[in-house]
Order: structure tokens, then sequence, then C-alpha cells
């Protein structure tokens, strides 16, 4: 699966790229704890909750969170939010939920170990894999979505069928916490990491 | 490589952010020639051997660049800074950045690997492992292993090395394999090739669009 610390690692270049002047240790903090969040779920299933990549993993979560804090912000004569923490407030709310949806359920998404997305009104996991080539010989060749009887993306089944595996619930009784899975994990992980410095000396210099 | 395009869009969500105040289209421009013009070495390869992946996507371009940007952005009469000013020294430093991260780092992990110290030494390398933690070994990883020959007990060390230019080949479209073969050549652009790198090529333009939708700073709304 794709591993939390990856999940939390784009979790923090979406927010160094989109927090801007409301850029803070704190705020980095925030969005990074957000990009995590829907992993718990694997836990919540340990205590007969939900289903991991499910339960924290739909759609609705950051769907129900934007509009709350749309409406808050633009259709409330006193906003809560911007009366408590002001401009940066918002701001944070906003990437925070960007990121929950982007890095927390998208990493998953479109990886192997898919994402039950719309649960709990529909229990099949999903899984956006393939591939888009241009070829001089094949022509064009897109595997990602399926387009023939309406648009199909790839499933490996639903909750009762697919297993995720989790440090919750080991497959051979091995528990395994899984930190970086290939090659290129481990490059955004450290992208990350170097990003950080970097973006707070940017800060510093933007003042 | 992964494709060009998922560099770019990985160039863009790093240049969004550390681009700052300074973020305009032409200073995205910059980048994005920046992070397609160590694909050029698909070029060299058509007279030199093994050339893609070496002559500019190794580590020696962003050790190089680092150096002379920092010398000439803190000499007295620093051309960079005399004629772009703040802007130019960012656009510069944020260059090397997404270079390094955005293509060497990715393109390492990828395939062959690229030929990480050429010219210094003429090795491909290739980033490939994992790391996790486990109830019953405790923390793994598999990036480079360590092991001793029982029967030398000579030490060797695994960092994924390949080939070198004279054996290693990685197809590009100028040059889809080394020694071609007989029938229609099918040259191949590939845009993204498994969910990550549809994943990201998304989450780029998503940045893009993020930023292009924000509204202005604090300062200006209170």
């Amino acid at each position: 699966m794709p591993p939390t610390l990856l999940t939390v690692a784009v979790g923090v270049l979406v927010g160094i790229a989109l927090l801007g002047a409301a850029f803070d240790r704190r705020s980095l903090a925030v969005v990074g704890i957000a990009a995590a969040v829907p992993d718990v779920d694997a836990a919540l299933t340990a205590l007969g909750v939900g289903a991991a990549n499910a339960t924290l993993h739909a759609v609705w979560i950051p769907l129900a969170a934007a509009g709350l804090l749309y409406y808050d912000t633009d259709h409330r004569d006193r906003s809560w939010l911007r009366h408590r923490y002001g401009w940066y407030g918002v701001r944070v709310a906003w990437v925070a939920i960007a990121t929950y949806a982007v890095a927390g359920i998208g990493v998953d998404l479109f990886s192997t170990e898919s994402v039950a997305l719309f649960y709990p009104l529909s229990d099949r996991y999903y899984a956006i894999i393939g591939k888009f080539v241009l070829s001089t010989q094949e022509g064009v060749v897109q595997t990602y979505i399926e387009i023939g009887n309406g648009w199909e993306v790839a499933s490996p089944g639903t909750i009762e069928s697919y297993h995720v595996d989790s440090w919750w619930h080991p497959e051979n009784g091995e528990r395994r916490l899984q930190l970086v899975e290939s090659g290129w994990q481990a490059i955004i992980v450290v992208t990350a990491i170097a990003a950080i410095p970097a973006k707070l000396l940017v800060q510093r210099g933007d003042r | 490589m992964p494709t060009s395009v998922v560099h770019a869009a990985v160039a863009f969500l790093l240049a969004v952010g550390l681009l700052g105040r300074f973020y305009d289209r032409r200073a995205l421009a910059v980048v994005l020639a920046v992070v397609l013009f160590p694909e050029l070495d698909a070029a060299v390869g058509l007279v030199m051997d093994g050339a893609h992946r070496t002559v500019f996507h190794t580590l020696s371009t962003s050790v190089v660049a680092a150096g002379v940007v920092y010398w000439e952005t803190n000499r007295k009469e620093s051309w960079l800074r005399g004629r772009w000013g703040a802007y130019g020294v960012r656009l510069a430093w944020v260059a090397v950045f997404v270079h390094t991260f955005a293509h060497l780092g990715l393109d390492w992990a990828h395939l062959s690997g690229i030929n990480i110290v050429w010219p210094l030494v003429d090795q491909f390398v290739t980033l490939e492992g994992e790391l996790y933690l486990s109830s019953t070994e405790g923390v793994v990883q598999t990036f480079v292993d360590i092991a001793i020959d029982p029967e030398t007990g000579q030490q060797t060390v695994d960092a994924g090395q390949g080939g070198t230019t004279a054996n290693t080949h990685v197809s590009t479209p100028v040059q889809p394999s080394k020694d071609p073969q007989p029938g229609p050549v099918d040259r191949r652009f590939p845009i993204a090739v498994g969910g990550w790198q549809l994943y990201f090529l998304l989450t780029g333009a998503f940045a893009l669009l993020g930023r292009k939708l924000q509204s202005t700073p604090a300062v200006e709304e209170n």
C-alpha cells in the first residue's frame, strides 16, 4: 500500500505549494496531519468500525468539509473561522481539506491498493491504474479508464472480497509498517524533507 | 524516464511553493525549460553510446550548477543579481532544486537509473528497494544491500549498480533501441505509466490551478 509516510510527504509538498503567506511550521503540521488522517481507518477496523481505505477514504468527507467551510466563510454574516483565526485560518483550512483529498485519498486511489471512494453508498474498491502512451505503431494507448459500456476503472473487489493489508490486519501473522515501497517513493519523501527548509528560506526572503 | 510530462508536473508542484512571491508565468517557463533540458542527451545518444541518462543526467550537473549559482550570486559584480535582482537569484536556486529532485531523483528510481556521477565514474545506478518496520524482523531496508561473501569473506555493497555507457541503453523516442530491428520502428512517447505517474500529473496541475484561484495574502484582506 502507499505508506502513510508517502501520503504525508505528498501532503507536505501540496502544503508548501498552496499555503502561501500562511506557511509556517504550525500550518505545515496541520496539513501534514490532514494527509495522514484517512489512514486511521485501518486502525478503526481493529475496533470493528468500517473498513480500511473506505471509512475515512470516502469522497464525502472532504466534500462535506469543503461545503461547511464554504458556508461558514461565504454565507454567514460573521464567519466563525475568520473571526477566530483570520485569513490565516481560512487559508489553512482550505489547504488542509485539499490535502486530505489529494494526498490522503488520492495517493491510495491511484495505486493498486485502491480506495472504496463512495463508501458507504458503494462497497466497491476502485484503483486508477494503467498507462497512457502515444506510439507511432499503436496510436494512443490508454488503459486507465475502460471506455466501453460506460466508464470503468480497475477494481480489486468489494469490502467483502478484498482485504487491505495493514499493521492492524496483517496477512500472515507478521505485522508490517511499510514506510517506503519503491525507489520513486523514496525520492518523493526525500524531496519533501528537502523542500521544508527550502521553503523556510524562501519565506524569510519574501518578508 | 518517468515521462517528461510527469517531470514537468512534479517540477511545477515544487516551483509553485518555492518561487514564493516571484511566482509568475515567465518563471514557470524557465522551470519547464530546465526540467526538460536533460532529455536533450537522448539526441546526443545518436553520436555517443549510452549518452541518454548520462551526459545531463548526472548529479555532477547539480553540484556544478549549485556551485556556480552560489559563486555568481555572492560576488560583488554578480551579473544575475545586477540584471534580474532577487527574482533571478530565487529562480536560479529553484531551477537547481527542481533539476535535482524532479528530474534526476525520479529518473534515478526508474528503469536503468542514471549514470549518477558521470564523468567521474561511468556507472549507471538504480534506486530500488523498500523500507519497513516489521514485528518479526525489525527495521528492514533493501535499497542498499550489504552482504559478506561466505567464501572470500569480502564485503559487497549492492546499491543497484547497473551497466556502463557501453552496455546500457534507455529507450527514447529518438532512439527506441540501440540496435535497430528490421520492420517498422515503434517510437513511444509515454504520457504517464502507472497510477502514480498520472497522479503526479494531476497533482501538479492541481497546484497550478489552486495557486491561480487563491485569494491575495492577508495584508490586503484584513
